[in-house]
């Protein structure tokens, strides 16, 4: 639903108003960059425009000379020069024609092309903290519409610029060469359709926005009402959400209509404006030719240049109006690719990246070498007076003390928005600490490539996303070189293969979007193989706690059993047996850690965890769920 | 459903608009034939031009230039501000008429289509669930969105653009042939070619414009699949696998529709040659005649300005007649919709409110003929009382739910609500008269209080307040930065499954109604949460019958009636104090979680309360 997002329809800050006047033209400058890279299509849709507008403007001069040769000169006129001449024209015309249309597309989506690519590159980059205020919707609608009215802007748009301007230059020279006077009478007309045509070209686009606004606020109520059918329903709210849909389209109504209106007026005010300038040539025109200082050829070519001058005007006025709407556009965009990320290697890190060789010896006891330069090995895992809000928010992490060694399992408890989250996302260097710092292997985690941060974590969320295309390509996301017997293999310790097997197509079942073809559960299972075949260094782990089938669930279990074996993990744990299992149980509440410790340590003391277990909160999780397969 | 059922369904729509539309005809012809008339005023004046003094003007024209000049003896002058005022004056009149087309065109297809969405929104509310069940959400709302979008086009734009050319051809072919009966012959020469042409190359694109169409949305689904699942992407470190697969299904889309644009562009090319050819024959036959003297130059003039109107409106009609196909298309897959059987309504509503009593014998139920969902289920609850039903997932639970909300009609056996048959009662009635939360809550896209007030229009702060301490979510939404009036979705605040259950739940209990059905409607709320909501519901007991759909024994096990429910049958059914002692399912789960209990005491037991060690 990316056009739930579109434009002005989302309020995020950018005024839209404040672009109608003037123009920034230093962002149309740095978005011109990507049609000016296509330098020769460039010049050839500039050479084809001017072509095109070369052979307009001389038709009339040829029917012109056509008329006045048979007035002067009656059956001698040479019909085959003049024929030939115009054919010529038609057929550079028609070439011309083709030729931009053909370079126009080329740069329209390239630039498109290269625009997105960027702007992908670039948001595989940006920090989360960008992503938290952005709905992926928002991001939708800037890739794909906006993306693609700016290159209609910057292909088309250009075009019609060197078109119009070659049109209107050489009309005005043309009729100047062949009466001054006339012309200056047929201009006279000018001012004012320029004013009409963008007078109106706003209003036009702006009504059209609305309706396009309208059109997805519809589109969204529908959807609204297929999703929500049984809800409307049980409340018996059809009459009120069949009236609050009329308010929609009442105002759908009356947007397009005021539309189609203001354009009702625009055509025939153009037509009128046109047939004053026409009016004005046949009276003026029509005096001269009396009185010979004009031909009647000239007076008909004057005819036809009056109309012609119209349609560049109004192409101009309309891509004028289009530019100023689409002003905000061009900034989210820029701004898209533009934005630096916040979390990134540090310039001295980059340095070292950099000096390291392709070829990097291992260290005296074997370790390889990370592409920063330092060991590529976890041990240790140190918080220090950590402490960490987001933007402006209120602190939601405060003076955590934590130490992880290698091998160890550490289950984090608490109750919803303690900071469970954050603390996690701290550690895969998401975010950084805004307080304090995080060491690995007694460095400052900000000392080292992130890259090579991330590239040895494993991640498993709470609702496992999983990417359209077959089982094998999700799990081998983990491992790009892995074989297909690696894939295989990790799903068997994921307690997956079974299930895979099972399916119609195995391997090479299509997942579809999102996964949809598949439930929680055997998304959980499939993320599992892909950590496994992964083998990261740290695992990270929101473990889920949607209700799955009983088969399911005893899968879960052992596959995650599988899955923490031997490295260093950290589970926000909601089940029991994590729990239990755990080196090390966490609790964190209001962003403190209040206690810590094994769980017969923490049976110990009356503190919170405690208490959450006697009353057995934590003990219900899906155990009597496998009360239905013993029966 | 035949075509011309469709057709018909759809002519009724029109109703009401047909005159309007009508008359957006007459306007546009009686337009046309007034911008028709100005050619021929410059044509007069032209001819009268090359005249010269030789020029006799007939008696009225001499008389309105008497007028003009003010004077008795009018001169070229005169006559030629004659010709430019009318000129003026024909184009006047006829945009007031093109005008009154645009503004009466937009009238009645707007208001056409208005009706239409209205209708299809209407009938997407009503129809039985069985329909929604099976019906495929994407396609269902590409019907109601692009193919209405299509309509409307068709309506709106294509429907008078034949009109206006059909219209065109009328008005202007008597001027020609009156004219000059070569020439006007000479001008349509070209006019079936270019017809054939443009239909030919619209139908051969057809494919390409589906292919672009379809690789769009491939390179849109990678972007995004890329955009939800970031947090994968960067888990994994797979920027640059990501970067390459995007950049194939943008490369892919790029060429597509470039390869596309080329085409459309040679079309252009080609049938500007058509054009621009046709008007040069008729320029230079035309002079061939004006020198031997059986054409005026004034009448070539005409000729040319005439042609320059109407070919260009002739060259655009192989693209509206092939858009035009596709809109046909559509009005059928909104018309099938339409066709589909809605719910049956206006059955009997006692207009009071039920006390609660449900009884339910021999109820039999199936989806499809053979495979009985429900079989022989027959149980009695009384007002006020719990009824928990328990069993593993396809067991039938949900099913009994959803039958007494009638969202489902059954064949065989009797569902009572106070007495009355509930196949008798109004549909609408029983859901007012039942509140659900199911396990998937769905919200609107409305504020956090708006949703809530979907339960009661016109709860008071007060009673929105029980309701939601009673589903311990107040404390949350308080904690939301907006509070109450937080927007809910991707707009707004995101909320857990847990929330999202909980925001349901009070929305139901915010609706008082005598029989409430919670169905799974706590499995993502932690078990915490979940006692203490289920501690609020026995508290208000005595206000309504409350079933309990679970698959967790902690959640069933206060309930008056527990009825354990397997493969559609009830195989036990008891309190939690019977059940237990008897031999069967229920035993086998309260041993296991008997076996966790004992766990617990031990650890209890073994702790001794030292000091914190960490």
């Amino acid at each position: 639903m990316s056009d739930f997002f579109d434009d002005e329809n989302y309020n995020d800050g950018f005024d839209e108003d404040s672009y109608q006047r003037g123009m920034n033209l230093d962002l149309w400058k740095r978005l011109l960059g990507y049609t000016l890279r296509y330098r020769f299509e460039v010049s050839m849709l500039a050479l084809c425009a001017v072509a095109t507008a070369i052979a307009e403007i001389a038709f009339p001069l040829i029917t012109r000379a056509v008329i006045d040769a048979i007035a002067t000169q009656g059956a001698d006129i040479d019909l085959w020069f003049y024929g030939s001449l115009y054919f010529g024209f038609v057929v550079l015309l028609a070439a011309s024609v083709a030729s931009f249309i053909w370079f126009g597309g080329k740069i329209r989506t390239h630039v498109s092309h290269d625009i997105r690519r960027d702007g992908f590159k670039n948001l595989q980059h940006l920090s989360f903290s960008f992503y938290d205020f952005r709905p992926v919707g928002w991001l939708m609608a800037r890739m794909t519409s906006d993306i693609e009215r700016l290159s209609n802007i910057l292909a088309w748009g250009l075009l019609d610029l060197i078109w119009g301007s070659t049109m209107m230059v050489g009309i005005a020279i043309a009729m100047l060469i062949m009466d001054v006077s006339m012309a200056l009478v047929v201009l006279s007309v000018i001012p004012f359709l320029a004013w009409v045509s963008i007078y109106f070209q706003r209003r036009i686009l702006k009504s059209a926005r609305e309706v396009r606004k309208t059109n997805s606020k519809i589109t969204g109520s529908f959807n609204e009402s297929i999703m929500g059918v049984r809800t409307t329903k049980a409340f018996v709210k059809e009459a009120e959400n069949l009236s609050n849909f009329g308010g929609l389209t009442d105002t759908m109504y009356g947007a397009s209509v005021l539309n189609k209106i203001q354009a009702a007026l625009y055509l025939p005010l153009v037509l009128i404006l046109g047939s004053i300038a026409g009016g004005l040539a046949l009276i003026f025109g029509g005096l001269e030719v009396i009185w010979g200082t004009i031909t009647a050829g000239t007076l008909i070519a004057f005819l036809a240049y009056a109309r012609h001058f119209f349609e560049p005007i109004q192409e101009l006025a309309n891509w004028f109006a289009e530019m100023q709407m689409a002003q905000a556009s061009a900034e989210r965009i820029i701004s898209l690719i533009e934005s630096e990320p916040d979390i990134k290697d540090s310039p001295e890190v980059e340095r070292r990246i950099a000096a390291m060789h392709a070829d990097r010896q291992p260290l005296d006891d074997g370790t390889a070498v990370a592409i920063d330069g330092y060991p590529d090995k976890i041990e240790r895992i140190e918080f220090e007076h950590v402490g960490f809000q987001y933007n402006v928010g209120p602190k939601v992490l405060d003076d955590i003390n934590l130490t992880i060694e290698q091998g160890q399992n550490i289950a984090i408890v608490g109750s919803t928005g303690g900071g469970k989250t954050s603390l996690v996302s701290l550690l895969c260097r998401f975010y950084e600490p805004t307080e304090g710092k995080i060491l690995i292997d007694g460095v400052d985690y900000r000392q080292r490539s992130l890259n090579w941060l991330q590239s040895s974590l494993g991640i498993v969320l709470q609702s496992s996303h999983v990417f359209g295309g077959t089982i094998t390509d999700n799990i081998r996301y983990g491992k790009l070189s892995a074989t297909d017997e690696d894939v295989v293999n990790a799903a068997k310790r994921a307690g997956a293969h079974d299930l895979i097997v099972a399916m119609e197509h195995g391997y090479d079942t299509e997942v579809g979007e999102g996964g949809s073809k598949l439930s929680a559960g055997q998304k959980q299972l499939i993320s599992f193989a892909r950590a496994i075949l992964a083998d990261p260094m740290i695992l990270v782990m929101d473990e889920a706690t949607s209700s799955v089938d009983t088969v399911t669930e005893q899968r879960i279990q052992l596959g995650l059993a599988e899955l923490l074996k031997g490295r260093i993990s950290v589970v926000i744990a909601h089940r029991l047996s994590t729990i239990r299992n755990a080196d090390r149980i966490v609790v964190i509440e209001h962003g403190r850690i209040t206690e810590a410790g094994s769980h017969e340590e923490l049976m110990q003391t009356p503190g919170r965890y405690h208490k959450l277990y006697t009353q057995q909160s934590l003990s219900r999780f899906s155990r009597e769920e496998r009360a239905w397969v013993s029966v | 459903m035949n075509d011309r059922k469709k057709a018909l369904l759809l002519w009724h729509l029109t109703r009401g608009y047909r005159m309007v539309f009508s008359m957006a005809i007459v306007a546009m012809a009686i337009g046309y034939l007034f911008m028709f008339g100005v050619p021929l005023v410059v044509k007069f004046a032209i001819d009268a031009i090359e005249l010269g003094d030789s020029y006799t003007a007939p008696d009225w024209l001499e008389a309105l230039g008497a007028l003009i000049s003010l004077g008795p003896d009018p001169g070229m002058m005169e006559y030629l501000i004659v010709a430019a005022l009318a000129s003026v004056i024909l184009t006047a009149i006829a945009g007031v008429f093109l005008y009154c087309r645009g503004r009466w065109t937009a009238i009645a297809s707007e208001g056409i289509v208005r009706r239409l969405r209205e209708r299809i929104y209407s009938h997407l509310e009503h129809l039985a669930s069985n329909y929604h069940d099976k019906a495929d959400t994407g396609d269902l709302l590409q019907r109601c969105s692009s193919d209405m979008e299509t309509v409307r086009v068709f309506l709106a734009g294509q429907i008078i653009e034949i009109c206006r050319a059909i219209l065109m051809l009328l008005v202007v072919l008597p001027i020609l042939f009156s004219l000059d009966v070569r020439m006007a012959l000479l001008s349509l020469a070209s006019m079936p070619v270019l017809l054939l042409f443009a239909v030919v190359f619209f139908r051969r694109v057809k494919d390409l414009f589906l292919i672009v169409d379809e690789s769009e949305a491939r390179m849109t689904t990678v972007l995004q699949e890329n955009l939800t699942g970031i947090r994968v992407v960067r888990a994994f470190a797979r920027q640059d696998f990501e970067i390459e697969k995007f950049a194939t299904k943008n490369a892919d889309f790029r060429n597509h529709n470039q390869r596309l644009i080329g085409l459309l562009g040679m079309y252009y090319g080609a049938s500007d040659l058509i054009c621009l050819g046709q008007i040069g024959a008729l320029l230079v036959v035309g002079a061939i005649w004006a020198i031997d003297g059986s054409l005026s130059i004034g009448t070539l003039f005409a000729f040319l300005t005439y042609e320059g109107m109407i070919i260009w409106p002739i060259r655009h009609m192989g693209r509206v007649l092939t858009d035009s196909g596709k809109a046909i298309v559509s009005m059928g897959r909104i018309a099938e919709v339409l066709a589909e059987p809605i719910e049956s309504q206006n059955e009997y509503d006692p207009g009071t409110r039920l006390e609660g009593r449900i009884e339910v014998s021999n109820l039999h139920f199936e989806f499809e003929p053979g495979r009985p969902v429900l079989n022989d289920v027959s149980f009695t609850i009384e007002p006020g009382q719990t009824l928990a039903l328990l069993g593993p997932p396809g067991s039938g639970k949900s099913t009994i739910a959803q039958l007494l909300m009638r969202l489902y009609d059954y064949e065989r056996g009797s569902i009572k609500l106070d007495g009355h048959e509930l196949s008798g009662l109004s549909r609408k009635y029983v859901r007012s008269q039942i509140s659900i939360v199911l396990q998937e809550a769905f919200l609107y896209s409305a504020t956090i209080l708006g949703n809530l007030k979907v339960g009661r229009i016109d709860a008071t702060p007060d009673e929105v307040l029980k309701a939601t301490r009673d589903a311990c979510i107040h404390e949350s939404i308080e904690g939301f930065p907006r509070g109450y009036e937080s927007m809910v979705g991707e707009r707004g605040v995101t909320l857990s499954g847990g929330q999202r259950q909980r925001i349901a739940l009070a929305r139901a209990l915010l609706k008082r109604p005598p029989i409430l059905i919670l169905d799974d409607a706590l499995s993502a709320v932690d078990t915490d949460t979940e006692s203490q909501i289920l501690a609020a519901l026995s508290a208000n007991r005595e206000q309504q019958t409350t079933i309990i759909v679970a698959h967790r024994l902690s959640t069933v096990m206060h309930a008056d009636k527990i009825l354990v429910l397997h493969e559609g049958q009830v195989v036990q059914e008891g309190d939690h104090q019977e059940l237990s002692g008897r031999e069967g399912i229920y035993r086998n789960l309260c041993e296991l979680q008997g076996a966790i209990q004992d766990q617990i005491e031990a650890d209890i037991t073994g702790s001794k309360l030292a000091t914190p060690s960490w």
